[in-house]
């Protein structure tokens, strides 16, 4: 892996920041909303991960989200395990299901894998829903929900567990920026069959990004679920929480490191202001952005600003490496 | 044969028949243009609201609002696709998902905030009424409906096969450039196209408003169910969307008439997301993959 | 798998190939083999089947029937990927590099995924590889801005980066002026003299004749005849079957189809 100064610097300076942030601000307030941006930026990570560097449209990430929830909730609540535990079992399984879920879909092209990716999120949403009443059993408690040990850690433990998570998933994306995976995945997003013609072994390089975000998302499941203390199929496979992703990260711009950080803290920030109270407005705002930034800046404001300095003659980088 | 077998087949067969009805329209424009509209719920809601409000305001009974919605349909799908849509071809398609989503956003929200989260219903005098035959029932309105399927289906395939802006469509369909070539203005048969299947879809949205409940936020899931059915049939197949519609509404009947309707939705997630593995090109093998 | 009876000196083999489009049979039992070294010309008219025929090699069609033998492997349908890093890399008759990388960054994705080299390895592998086809200077340029000259080297490197020992050029001097032609040819002969070999699928008559050893003829999926460049023009065979078309420079086949609605 190698990873230039120039992006490590910024980025070590901003989980400096995060790191300092609750220990600076007395505000229980702030912290909860700054751990809910943090837990955005993630997640839209996560998504970058897989559809920002790929150019495969998963419009069903929320499945493993979903998963990592339930599996923290059940095995914490009826099985009394402890939180870090739970959290290993949840990403464990999340991998453990994305691995034949990606193995089929990742064999679809275009619309078909949005649409299938989709399909499989609302399929288990409704089978976590019916399964106790199928089956007449009591598990997953169906509709009802399931409620998680009351926590006694305030915000500020959960504040620094999503940040422990997102610094991976940065991590993760700083490995993707300079490795040999990450020439393999801009490939694929490129042109599938020209990397195939380069020697890319192109299901591969899917799966693995597939795997990874699948992975991390399970475990911010888990996290979320722990923190709410209390989940229901509807809310942790709600669809929106796959739209969130989607459009933060377009917002920002696809496929870059700043990315998602920058639409997950710009959407948070127009959410909270917003609030419960104008929620159509937020998501008429909402799409207005995604029309907007589709039409005008297809590449998200990384892109703009890319251009911008590009313009004003930062001059190209020296991608790919000096001669030696 | 079981009497309440063939009571969940027959309301299977009405159902997919509007199943059929609103998702024509989704295939048309899936073919042509290789977008897949995530706005094409919205357009269904739309045309129940415009035969709502003309059964509220005026009295106007909902079969003799179809043309009214069908002809405001057809102008906001040839103003988004002209204005919006047309901006995106021959960019990457995520590009056209995204959009169609913005708008599905935009409209459905703008409707929430123009007529709340009620539900709604036109309850006309036949609302109610059911044809009795030999121990089944057929309700009236959901056969009406399902002759309009059959209707829509059989007319958008004539116009597509023996009229002259129909060929210049499927001929814009086939390859782009050529027909660009021969003269054929894209731009206009794009915006067409979309016209046309909006205006199918919002006849559709309209004649379901005597049967079903309406509120702004049911797009989303007729825009799913319209991606089930189209998969099934095959993407851009019109005869194959009566088949999807078909097998979709029968297999969705049965599981609600022995199982649960929770199941019901669980089953058609599976049976999409089975065939697009299995079967990409539709039931018949008729329609485009990918 | 290792096939007995493999001659070393053998680099490629093709036993009866043959894939058929519905009615059409585009590529029709087809059989040839490559020596070790040795730069071979494919030649025919249009619609020959001779892109079929690359296609099936690099393993981006599946023969209905015959097999591609390399180097005592048998590589028959393998997936591209695996073809390219045992060791035939193909350069692209519709040119597409990844455009969203530089120059640079594609021969490396070609040496880190097909050469199976590091990150560090692969660096050095892709400059050598852009000093041999003179495109050092465009290192860091989106290939977008490349003039048709240095996109096709630009194939070429790619394909050399993965360490390839046999590379397939898919009419990689069509469009060139004669000069370019001739530098295209010189560099051809270099890099043969290091040790690839070639297959050329080529109507630029110039390049068949200047660097082919041998020739193998297609007609309508056939071969007809193969041998050396002289004998090979000479046969009625042949004759007959360019007479029909006149036009040796444009070679396109027919495209796959395309969308469609009914």
């Amino acid at each position: 892996m190698e990873i230039s100064r120039k992006v490590l610097r910024p980025v070590l300076a901003f989980f400096l920041v995060v790191a300092l942030l609750p220990c600076i601000i007395d505000s229980d307030y702030l912290v909860r909303f700054s751990a809910a941006i943090l837990l955005w930026i993630g997640m839209a990570g996560c998504w970058n991960l897989m559809s920002g560097y790929t150019g495969y449209i998963d419009f069903g990430p929320v499945v493993y989200f979903g998963i990592g929830a339930y599996i923290t909730g059940i095995s914490m609540s009826q099985y009394g395990w402890a939180f870090p535990a739970a959290l290993a079992l949840s990403a464990f399984v999340g991998v453990l299901v994305a691995l034949p879920m990606g193995a089929v879909t990742l064999r679809l092209k275009g619309a078909y894998f949005a649409i299938a990716t989709f399909a499989f999120a609302e399929t288990l949403k409704q089978i976590i829903l019916e399964f106790d009443r199928t089956f007449g059993v009591s598990f997953f408690q169906g509709s009802h929900g399931i409620t998680l040990p009351l926590t006694a850690h305030d915000n500020t433990f959960f504040y620094y567990w999503i940040m422990a998570v997102t610094t991976l998933v940065t991590v993760a994306h700083l490995y993707i920026e300079g490795s040999r995976f990450g020439y393999g995945l801009k490939a694929v997003k490129d042109s599938e069959k020209g990397a195939q013609s380069l020697g890319v072994n192109t299901f591969a390089v899917k799966l693995g990004a597939y795997l990874t975000s699948a992975g991390f998302l399970s475990i911010f499941g888990g996290i979320e679920a722990y923190w709410i203390s209390y989940i229901t199929p509807a809310d942790v496979f709600h669809v929106h929480k796959t739209v969130q992703m989607v459009i933060m990260t377009l917002l920002g711009g696809m496929g870059t490191l700043a990315g998602p950080a920058v639409g997950a803290s710009f959407l948070t920030i127009i959410s909270e202001i917003l609030g419960e109270t104008f929620v159509e407005y937020y998501l008429i705002l909402v799409g207005a952005i995604v029309v907007l930034v589709v039409m005008l800046l297809p590449e998200g404001l990384m892109g703009a600003y890319r251009d911008i300095r590009r313009r004003t003659g930062a001059g190209p980088k020296r991608r790919g490496g000096r001669k030696p | 044969m079981d009497i309440v077998l063939l009571q969940a087949i027959i309301n299977g067969v009405l159902l997919g028949g509007l199943y059929a009805a609103y998702s024509a329209g989704f295939s048309l424009v899936f073919g042509v243009m290789g977008v897949v509209n995530l706005a094409h719920g919205e357009m269904v809601m739309l045309g129940a609201f415009a035969s709502y409000w003309m059964f509220e305001l005026y009295g106007l009974d909902p079969y003799l609002c179809l043309p009214l919605s069908a002809t405001l349909l057809f102008a906001f799908g040839y103003l988004v696709q002209r204005l919006l849509i047309n901006r995106m071809m021959g960019r990457p398609h995520i590009m056209s998902y995204l959009l169609t989503f913005g708008i599905h956003l935009i409209v459905a929200n703008t409707a929430v905030k123009l007529w709340t989260h009620d539900f709604r219903t036109v309850t006309t005098a036949y609302s109610g009424s059911n044809i009795s035959l030999m121990g089944l029932t057929l309700p009236s309105a959901r056969l009406v409906t399902f002759g309009l399927a059959l209707a829509v289906v059989a007319a958008l395939w004539f116009y597509l096969n023996h009229t002259e802006n129909g060929r210049a469509i499927k001929a814009t369909a086939m390859d782009k450039e050529t027909a660009r070539l021969m003269g054929v203005p894209i731009h206009h048969i794009y915006a067409l196209t979309f016209g046309i299947g909006a205006a199918a879809t919002g006849l559709a949205g309209a004649s379901l408003s005597p049967i079903t409940v309406i509120y702004p936020e049911m797009g989303l899931e007729y825009t799913i169910t319209a991606f089930c059915v189209v998969v099934l049939g095959g993407m851009g197949y019109m005869p194959g969307v009566l088949c999807g519609g078909l097998i979709l509404g029968v297999t969705q009947s049965l599981a609600t008439t022995y199982a649960t309707a929770g199941i019901s939705m669980a089953m058609s997630f599976f049976i999409l997301f089975v065939m697009l593995l299995v079967r990409p090109k539709g039931v018949l093998g008729r329609g485009l993959a990918a | 798998m290792r096939i007995p009876g493999w001659d070393e000196d053998k680099l490629l083999e093709c036993r009866n190939l043959t894939k058929t489009f519905g009615a059409l049979r585009a590529v029709d039992d087809v059989s040839f083999a490559l020596w070790k070294g040795e730069i071979l010309g494919i030649i025919g008219p249009n619609g020959a089947g001779k892109t079929t025929l690359f296609n099936l090699i690099t393993g981006e069609l599946k023969p209905d029937k015959g097999r591609v033998l390399y180097r005592d492997r048998d590589l028959t349908a393998l997936p591209p990927f695996r073809i390219v890093r045992a060791g035939i890399a193909k350069t692209s008759q519709i040119l597409e590099p990844l455009k969203s990388l530089t120059v640079l960054e594609n021969v490396l994705v070609a040496a880190t995924h097909g050469g199976g080299l590091g990150l560090k390895k692969g660096r050095d592998r892709a400059w050598t590889v852009l000093e041999r086809v003179h495109l050092t200077s465009a290192a860091f340029l989106p290939p977008s801005s490349l003039s048709v000259l240095h996109r096709r080297r630009l194939e070429l490197a790619r394909a050399l980066a993965t360490g390839a020992r046999l590379l397939l050029l898919d009419e990689n001097m069509a469009g060139l002026s004669a000069s370019e032609v001739a530098e295209t040819l010189d560099l051809l002969r270099t890099l043969n003299a290091s040790g690839v070999s070639f297959i050329l699928v080529e109507h630029v008559m110039q390049a068949v004749t200047g660097v082919c050893q041998r020739l193998v003829v297609l007609d309508l999926g056939k071969k007809i005849t193969d041998g050396v460049p002289q004998d090979v023009m000479a046969h009625p065979k042949v004759l007959e079957a360019y007479l029909g078309d006149a036009d040796l420079t444009d070679g396109k086949d027919p495209d796959a189809p395309s969308g469609g609605i009914s």
